[in-house]
């Protein structure tokens, strides 16, 4: 991302962030409440109200100057590659949990293999074995979280961006859910996770950017390096 | 009593052809298309012509290729007619403010200006169809039932039956369900709200020119044969569920039965009345239709 600037409106909520994300490499990042990690997410897929500068994805641009047409390009960016599990789940409520997750594998090469990468998201989150013939709408919070993130993950994708999992919670369960996110093997691909609880990451990914008022702070994490991973605070 | 059920099932298929088009269309992209009517017209003058043009071609004319021809050309002809509808109405203004009414004017407009251009084209005056299942009767006991009956639903049923099937396991039908659902999150996993739109559309339109086809079995095709079809399928696919195709079927028959024993124990005038009552007191009970897919979900 070079100078990526965003916002909705009047409001501008990015200012002109730089940073690079290798392949491989699995970053969290962290801030408050309102300083633009969602927004830093929706700008990477177009979803934001309007967005500036350049993002270069496996060597494409998928950025560019947008004023208008919220979401227009978000199909194709997603098919190029990049899978999201939005903040507040964005799941489909009355489809079963099984038609929820293949629905993540809609990009034509995910879809054929869709079956195996079920499997493979049953085995990260194993208590939706039990209920993918359950219409998802009727799922309890965190099941509905796994589904979300499960979507995300179906998807053959070289960028995956998870954007608070842990959001409303239980902290066991948050706990289980972002271990399960740092334990996946990505191959070539990528994660960003974006997370308030800094704790629940630290020790678990390569690197940890701060966000704070929409601009990004450098490696955060080795100022915190110190902290110990989540699971041995409880 | 048989003929006034074969009488309501040929209504129902008709009815519920042109629903759930309306509903697809409706529950998928948020547009309530009323030029629902003018595409189901426009089918049925695409078949006209078709027959005008193999009137002209005897020599490759056969019964059968006839019979399929004027189906398939009607069909075809609803579902351009249904891109056409998109291509102005859906397109240009989905991701604008009060897409809604927006496209709910822009539809209106489409239907009044088609209604009077199929009047310049084609003059007021109503265009027979040929009789695709032949004119002749088969008898259940003492009661005469017309062959046009029997094919009209069996044809609706098979149709009805492969759009849900398709609906159901297909990967497109899965994103148009997932687009009903949340059209944003459909977005974020990679589904074109402007690809499916479309498709939907022509899906619609070629629904609606089967019925079209259908009806001019027993009518006629004119300029305004789109108008009643219209206002029963927006009714229907209300008192269905927006979105549910077994609803929008159950919906269909319940109003075909209510119009045909009305036409037949009082008045025809008398239709309206018991229809629009009907649905109201459907929708006063089950707010969200029969069908109601949103019904076991949490919001």
């Amino acid at each position: 991302m070079r100078d990526v600037s965003a916002g909705y409106g009047t409001m501008r909520v990015l200012h002109s962030l730089n940073f690079t994300v290798e392949a491989g490499e699995r970053i969290g990042l962290v801030g408050l409440n309102g300083h633009g990690k969602t927004t830093m997410m929706s700008t990477i897929v177009g979803m934001t109200g309007w967005q500036d500068g350049s993002i270069i994805f496996l060597g494409n641009e998928i950025g560019g100057r947008r004023t208008h047409g919220t979401g227009r390009n978000t199909p194709k960016i997603v098919r190029s590659g990049i899978a999201i599990a939005p903040q507040g789940d964005a799941i489909f409520p009355g489809l079963s949990v099984a038609e929820n997750l293949e629905s993540g594998a809609y990009t034509q090469g995910a879809w054929r293999q869709r079956k195996k990468r079920r499997d493979a998201v049953l085995d990260i989150f194993p208590p939706l074995s039990d209920r993918l013939k359950q219409t998802a709408g009727t799922l309890s919070g965190g099941e509905r979280r796994m589904v979300s993130v499960g979507r995300a993950l179906m998807a053959d994708a070289k960028l995956y961006l998870v954007d608070e999992p842990s959001l409303g919670l239980a902290p066991k369960i948050s706990i289980a859910l972002v271990a399960a996110l740092c334990q996946i093997d990505l191959g070539d691909g990528a994660m960003v996770i974006a997370e308030q609880n800094l704790p629940l990451l630290s020790g678990r990914c390569d690197r940890i950017l701060g966000m704070h008022a929409g601009e990004l702070k450098e490696d955060v994490g080795e100022a915190l390096g110190d902290l110990p991973p989540a699971a041995e605070l409880s | 009593m048989i003929e006034l059920l074969f009488s309501a099932l040929v209504l129902a298929s008709m009815y519920g052809l042109v629903a759930i088009g309306i509903s697809l269309t409706w529950s998928s992209i948020g547009m309530l298309n009323l030029a629902q009517g003018f595409v189901f017209t426009a089918g049925g003058y695409g078949a006209y012509e078709f027959v005008q043009w193999m009137g002209k071609h005897q020599h490759i004319h056969t019964g059968n290729v006839l019979m399929v021809g004027v189906v398939l050309v009607g069909m075809l002809t609803a579902a351009l007619a249904g891109l056409f509808v998109g291509l102005l109405a859906f397109l240009p203004l989905h991701d604008r403010v009060n897409f809604p009414v927006r496209g709910l004017i822009a539809t209106l407009a489409i239907s009044v200006i088609g209604t009077q251009l199929f009047i310049i084209l084609f003059g007021p005056q109503n265009k027979p169809l040929p009789q695709l299942f032949g004119i002749k009767r088969f008898h259940i006991g003492t009661h005469g039932i017309a062959y046009g009956q029997l094919g009209t639903i069996v044809v609706a049923a098979l149709v009805m039956g492969i759009v849900t099937f398709w609906m159901r396991t297909s990967r497109r039908g899965l994103q148009m369900r997932a687009m009903m659902m949340n059209p944003i999150g459909a977005n974020m996993v990679g589904v074109s709200v402007r690809t499916t739109g479309m498709v939907t559309l022509a899906i619609s339109g070629a629904l609606s020119g089967l019925a079209s086809v259908m009806l001019a079995q027993t009518f006629f095709v004119s300029p305004r044969s789109g108008v009643s079809p219209l206002t029963v399928g927006l009714i229907i696919s209300l008192a269905g569920g927006l979105g549910s195709l077994p609803g929008t079927v159950a919906a269909s028959v319940l109003l075909g039965l209510a119009e045909a024993a009305t036409a037949r124990y009082t008045k025809q005038s008398l239709v309206p009345f018991v229809q629009f009552g009907l649905v109201i007191a459907i929708l006063a009970f089950r707010p969200r239709g029969l069908g109601g897919v949103l019904e076991d979900v949490r919001e």
